[in-house]
Parts: structure tokens; sequence; C-alpha cells
């Protein structure tokens, strides 16, 4: 499974590789969850084989988008010297999160009423899969152990979070967590991060609850009172 | 044209080579021809289960490499003219077989099998890779332990992502004492976590380990409960549907009179 950003999921199989004209040149967006072996001989075969002529030609921006993988210096060395190898092409960004990535992905997204991206992600979250989303995300399914979701704004699980969940990512405060089923791992919203509420060693088991910051740090209540605690604490 | 299926688990020791030998032969016990392919390239184990180890000649990285003939490397088991077994090799190591070898070899064992099921190594590596390549289904061995479940889960999310969609669980070594008593995670909330079909339950029992030491797998054991899961396994893949076993020890006379009296059974 991959990284999903945005509502859409992408239909498998889908290429390692996607190519994207953007105003300013041509956009490659890397696969972050394939094999780098299988990435690697598709870009070559994309630049040096068959379909290499359709590069050719005019000067041309090139920004690559490398997502969530994490890569080491010999990988990055073999991914840039097939960019470079094309005369033609002029490599203006490389990195994950990229503006030009960031800008085609804003136009897919529905803006909420208060100018926050919104996104419905169905299915379960599973062990080892990170889910990254920007602004509010709302799981529809379970988030399982060893998963994790990571937004920008507010995270709300509609299943059983028994995952992590990291709320306000780019250290928005204000973001909370909330979920049908809580269990969670450990929470995190913006910097801070806590471990599951317990009572007696076992985690508390009730309604749907949400997690957010006070002045006093990690706290968590039922979401019937979300408006009111924002009232107190976030106005 | 036969199925190709992959027993995986992500952790190791959960039991994927005695389930890949017992549901394997399971099926060939129901007149499937059956062959089981060991994808454990460098840690070879179904050879010993199956007690064929003595008549290894060739293995799938000489078939790969076209140093003999596919005929040549199979072995017909010892018990059964419907078994046939794929071999790997013990000496070199998993980046000796790549995914495209993998599809094609799986593909021309599928023309004259039923069904084929390759035994897969632990982790998620390149070995896993390969070992999925070719196959149409997935069978998810996995044991009533937090880790075995975690990793039961991750590696169902990266079979989802290989389009292996709704593989099927097999939860191994349950102990029903351990989990009337809260000491082993249940079943249902096994099937809860994972959300994938469940195909079978197997007790826990030592005849396992004896089958294993004798090389000869339980299954072909009529008299043992694990042989009898196994074998309810083998006929829920042909499609039937069979109950799930009652996995209660069938209770003596001892512990009847001491669960009359009030003592735990």
């Amino acid at each position: 499974m991959s990284v999903t950003v945005g509502s859409e999921i992408r239909p498998l199989p889908h290429p390692p590789i996607l190519v994207k004209g953007v105003k300013e040149g041509l956009l490659f967006i890397l696969d972050d969850h394939c094999n780098f072996q299988f990435l690697i001989e598709h870009l070559e075969d994309l630049l040096g084989g068959a379909t290499a002529g359709l590069f050719d030609g005019a000067t041309v921006n090139v920004f690559v988008d490398y997502g969530e993988r994490s890569l080491v210096q010999k990988e990055i060395q073999r991914i840039l010297s097939v960019f470079l190898n094309k005369k033609n092409f002029v490599l203006r960004e490389w990195g994950y999160d990229t503006r030009a990535h960031e800008g085609i992905l804003a136009n897919h997204r529905k803006m909420g009423s208060d100018g926050n991206f919104q996104t419905i992600f169905k299915g379960t979250v599973r062990a080892g899969q990170r889910l990254v989303f920007q602004g509010d995300v709302v799981v529809i399914g379970d988030v399982n152990p060893g998963g994790e979701v990571v937004a920008s704004g507010d995270i709300y699980v509609f299943g059983r979070l028994r995952g992590i969940t990291h709320a306000g990512v780019r250290g928005n405060r204000n973001a909370v967590i909330a979920a049908a089923e809580f269990e969670p791992m450990q929470l995190r919203i913006a910097d801070i991060v806590s471990r599951a509420p317990e009572v007696d060693g076992r985690p508390l088991h009730t309604t749907m609850e949400f997690a957010y910051l006070s002045e006093e740090g990690m706290a968590v209540d039922k979401l019937q009172y979300r408006t009111a605690i924002a009232a107190t604490y976030h106005t | 044209m036969g199925t190709a299926i992959v027993i995986t688990s992500g952790k190791g020791g959960v039991g994927k080579t005695t389930s890949t030998a017992n549901i394997g032969t399971s099926l060939a016990l129901l007149g499937k021809n059956v062959c089981l392919l060991d994808a454990d390239i460098g840690l070879r184990n179904l050879d010993v289960i199956l007690g064929l180890e003595n008549r290894i000649i060739f293995d799938i990285v000489d078939v790969a490499n076209g140093s003999c003939r596919l005929e040549q490397a199979l072995i017909r088991d010892k018990r059964s003219d419907h078994l046939f077994f794929l071999p790997a090799s013990q000496t070199k190591d998993k980046s000796s077989l790549s995914t495209e070898r993998m599809k094609v070899l799986v593909e021309e064992l599928k023309q004259s099998y039923d069904f084929v099921l390759i035994d897969c190594p632990a982790g998620i590596e390149h070995g896993f890779h390969v070992a999925i390549a070719g196959a149409d289904q997935a069978i998810v061995v996995t044991t009533p332990e937090t880790a075995a479940v975690r990793d039961a889960d991750r590696v169902i999310g990266l079979l989802e992502g290989e389009n292996l969609k709704s593989p099927k669980l097999v939860i191994n070594r349950i102990r029903v004492q351990m989990v009337r008593q809260g000491d082993m995670l249940d079943i249902d909330e096994i099937v809860q976590i994972l959300g994938v079909d469940l195909l079978g339950v197997i007790p826990d029992d030592e005849s396992v380990i004896r089958s294993n030491v004798r090389g000869e797998p339980v299954a072909l054991n009529a008299d043992s409960r694990v042989a009898q899961a196994y074998r309810n396994v083998a006929r829920r893949i042909l499609g039937d549907s069979v109950a799930l076993m009652l996995l209660e020890e069938p209770m003596g006379f001892w512990s009847r009179v001491k669960r009359r009296m009030g003592g735990k059974a």
C-alpha cells in the first residue's frame, strides 16, 4: 500500500514513476513504497529506453519528488545520474514535499470551510504503513498497532485506533486526535509526545474520545466536550 | 491450469514450513496434484519436514540457472503419487533467484499441477518479494502472540500492495487452555485486527514436533487433531465449507470430576 496523500487511492498496479506537466516544466513523482531496484530500472527505462525520445528537445525545467523514501548516498547518486544524463534537463528541485508537487495536490483537494484541507481515507492502516496528510483527515477504518497516521491538522478515526497518530505535525498545537475506539499506542500533537491514558494499567475503553493539548499537557476527553474545551483554551 | 499459493508470515518460527508441508500433504490426500516449492534459499527446511533431504540432487537455483531441467529437480514424495517437491538451494543465497525467473518457474509448474504451494522465507526483504512473485493467492500464518500478529498485519499490507488482495489467515499453535484464561490472544481478536478471512485454526500439539523430527508430515497421522485441522484447511481451499473444529480437549474422567467439584479442568 502506498502513502496516500489526498482523497484518491491510487489504483494498482501503478507505475512507480509519475510524470506530470507543471507550469514551470516537468515534475517526476517517484513512488516511495516500491522496491528501489524496481524504481531505478523503471526510471532508466523511461529516460534511456524506448521512450527516451519523448523527453529530448528543448531545455526543460525538471522537478523530482521522491516522497517519503529514505535514500542512501549511493541511491541518490544513481537516481540523479539518470536525470543529469539528459542533456536538455535542468534540475530545479530535488526533495520530498517539493513545491511543484504541493501545487498539484492543492488543486485536487477540496477546501474546508475554515480554509483547511480535508481528506477522507477509507481502509485499514496496517502495521508498517505511514500515511501523511495535509490538513484534517478522517480515517474510516482501523489504525492497527504499528500503523501511523500523520496530518498537519486534526485526525479523526472512525474505527479502532491502536497505532500511532501525529496531529498538527507542522506545529499546530490546536490539532486534536479523535477515535471511536481509543486505544492508541502513542499520541503526538505538534511537538508533544504522550502515551495513551491508562486506568489500572489497562487502556481506557469508552466511546468517542479525543486528545488535545491543555495547559497541563496532553489531555483526553469525550468528543462531545470538544467545542466547550476549544472555547476555553484556544480563543 | 493450477493455482499458486504462497504461504507467508513475516515473523519466523510461526509454522510456515510446517503448514506448507501439511496443507500440501492434505491436498494430495484429497487427490489433487500438488507441487511444494521451497523459496527459502540458503535456509531450506521443507525437505527435512517432508523427510526427503536425502533425495535432493538439483534444486530451484539449478533450474533457474538452466543447469538442469525442471523435471530433474522435482522430487516425488515417497508416500504419495500426487505430491511433488522442488527444493531450495542450501549453498546459494536469496539473491540467486530473481522475481522474473520465479514467475516463469511458477507459471511452468502451474501447467502440470493443481496447486503450487510456495514456502516463503521469513522477513520482508528480497526473498519475500521473490517468493510472492508468481503467486495467485496468499495464506498468512500467525500465532496468537502480539508480535506475530503485528508482523502478519505488516505482511498483509505488503501483499495488498503487490496485488495479492484478500489473503487468507491460518492461526497456528492455539492453546485452548491459555486462551480461556486470557493469556493468549483469542481467535476473534486476531481476525478483528487483521480483517481477513480465516482459513483455519491449528491447535498446538506435540505430535507436530514428533512428526517434524521423523520427517513425516503430521497430516498423514489421521488420529491427530492437528492433522484434522490441516485437512479442514485443505478442504476449505477446495471450496468446501467446513465448520471450525471444536478446539476443546476431549475431557477425561478425572477432569470431568474436577470440574464438577468446582476446580479448574
